[in-house]
């Protein structure tokens, strides 16, 4: 199945080079390829397959978002669906991307960020189907504040509650009435226990973390939501952490996952990514350039994020591997992450059958000679999938086998 | 002649304000190829270049910072790249660019999607972190700063050129 996919892909791509030579003069600025609210030119998407086995998708395009459904895995799609009649000014920095959730009784919650000033501000907006997807309520913010929130993940708790976490800015205010200095933005969280229509008042988790990356949000078991993200440690430091939540309205403590010093006053604008395995093995993957170690890394814990293994460097470091992305199945975990060679981005992937232990050799499932929205997995409880929106060949998903 | 002079000053100051409002600051298409064209208009001159973004929180600090330091140093090419891929970006690149004090730097904004490979010409280990600078000396000898920079340090390498061109 691998190999079917890579030659096919490999295929793809020779053909449409030299169109894509000609047209890049026409079509320069946009990360999409068409202006239109349709799939084929959105910049971001995001898949979710609900317990039937049907695969929904939540996307970016054309100052939208859209919802439609395929039920034979990605080769049509139900006519789409608009979450909202007018245009947005959607948040389209690096990480942002809307968040789809399917409930086992069919209702789908979503959320995503707009910039809500011309200071680019953000706000975090949420709505809910419960008509499966026929349409949506009426979009509202996830929470009262007024101040930036961007960066929201949205998870399905074990007892049908959807639990949301963002990166919030409301925190500066008070420290700048006090002539503080305040750094970052607050990891905040809320729960909705209708299906995300509405959402408890939104919490503090941890204050003073990166401001511009995407967080990784898993369920370690039923009502215990685990957070990765970037933090702002001692000094600066951008380094990654875990936090494990003793129930959904309970913050645990700041577990570092990894102590790679990277100090730096910017935006790494590049999230981590988290999954755990039913036997409860926490599987990270993130990016740093730290002076204790660059590129991409993956680690995992036994222990709740107490301790970590050392990092294991991903992909090829003359190759600019990115944007890693790490999924737990029942057959096994599987790790995804970009490449670019100075021409084409390619889609890594490798496998593991012992909990990430140990890891198969990478091999390259899908390429594109044009930009291309981060390498994400989805899974339908039982394959894998690629799920890729590429500017130059549309949407993909692709069933990654194990290769043996 | 007080008269004149003022009239004169008022022509001037109108015309001025009209010039800026009709011909904002020129934005450049960063594209395929740009980089070199960067590197090779200003080879031989000590350069600042400077990547940035209008969504990017320590580069609304720095911003003013680096009008300051361009004022300064009419001896240094200042060139600055917006490297966010927001779309519809040119005014709020403008405004924020004026508002700083370079409206008249050298100003470029990434107009090719394919960030990757834009990112890749000029500096392949570079994954897209913003602010991030880059000082390049007479030599071509480049010292990259990720983050923000710390003025003092760019005091101390444009003294450091100075002094090497005597």
């Amino acid at each position: 199945m691998l190999r079917t996919s890579l030659l096919a892909t490999l295929a793809l791509s020779l053909c449409q080079t030299t169109a894509q030579a000609q047209m890049s003069h026409h079509q320069h600025a946009s990360e999409a390829a068409c202006e239109e609210v349709e799939l084929r030119c959105a910049s971001k998407v995001t898949p979710a397959f609900a317990s039937d086995g049907t695969l929904w998708l939540a996307w970016m395009a054309g100052g939208r978002i859209s919802v439609a459904s395929s039920k034979d895995q990605g080769r049509s799609f139900s006519a789409p669906v608009q979450v909202t009649q007018e245009k947005l000014n959607l948040d389209w920095g690096p990480d942002a991307r809307p968040q789809i959730v399917v409930e086992k009784t069919g209702g789908i919650a979503l959320a995503f960020s707009i910039f809500r000033d011309k200071a680019f501000n953000g706000q975090v907006l949420a709505t809910r189907s419960i008509d499966g997807g026929r349409s949506f309520a009426e979009v509202q913010p996830i929470t009262a504040s007024n101040e930036s929130q961007r960066f929201a993940a949205l998870g399905l708790d074990a007892d049908g509650s959807v639990f949301a976490a963002w990166i919030d800015k409301r925190n500066r205010v008070p420290a700048q009435q006090e002539g503080r200095k305040y750094e970052g933005a607050g990891l905040f969280f809320a729960s909705s226990k209708d299906g995300g229509a509405s959402y408890a008042e939104a919490r503090l988790a941890a204050d003073n973390t990166c401001e511009c990356c995407r967080l990784g949000l898993a369920f370690a078991g039923p009502g215990r939501p685990v957070i990765v993200f970037r933090n702002l440690f001692e000094g600066g430091v951008r380094d990654h952490a875990v936090m494990t939540f003793t129930d959904p309205a309970t913050p645990g403590e700041v577990r570092r996952v990894s102590n790679d010093d990277w100090q730096i006053s910017a935006c790494p604008h590049h999230g981590p990514s988290l999954s755990i395995s039913p036997a409860g093995t926490y599987h990270v993957s993130w990016f740093t350039n730290g002076k204790a170690r660059k590129g991409l890394f993956y680690a995992r814990s036994e222990d709740e994020g107490r301790t970590f293994s050392d990092p294991l460097p991903l992909g090829r470091a003359d190759r600019n591997p990115t944007r890693p992305y790490v999924l737990t199945g029942p057959r096994g975990a599987t790790m995804v992450w970009k490449e670019f060679d100075g021409e084409k981005t390619s889609v890594n992937a490798m496998i593991s059958h012992d909990e990430g232990k140990s890891w198969s050799k990478p091999v390259t499932i899908a390429s594109t000679t044009d930009t291309s929205d981060h390498p994400l997995l989805v899974s339908d409880g039982q394959a894998t999938y690629l799920s890729w929106m590429t500017k130059a060949d549309g949407y993909r998903l692709l069933p990654i086998g194990d290769g043996s | 002649m007080t008269r004149r002079l003022l009239v004169a000053l008022f022509l001037f100051a109108s015309l001025a304000t009209a010039r800026g409002a009709e011909t904002p600051s020129e934005l450049k298409p960063f594209v395929r190829g740009s980089w070199q064209d960067v590197l090779r208009s200003h080879a031989g001159r000590p350069t600042l270049v400077h990547f940035w973004g209008v969504t990017c929180g320590p580069c609304k600090v720095e911003l003013p910072l680096l009008g300051q330091f361009m004022k300064d140093h009419s001896e240094i090419d200042v060139v600055m790249i917006s490297a966010d891929l927001v779309p519809n970006l040119p005014g709020a690149t403008r405004a924020m660019l004026e508002k700083a004090g370079l409206g008249s730097a050298e100003n470029w904004l990434f107009s090719d999607g394919f960030v990757e490979r834009l990112r890749f010409e000029i500096d392949p280990a570079w994954q897209g972190d913003i602010p991030r600078t880059l000082l390049i000396a007479r030599d071509g000898t480049v010292t990259t700063i990720e983050g923000s920079a710390e003025i003092p340090d760019l005091e101390k390498w444009s003294a450091q050129q100075k002094a090497a061109m005597r």
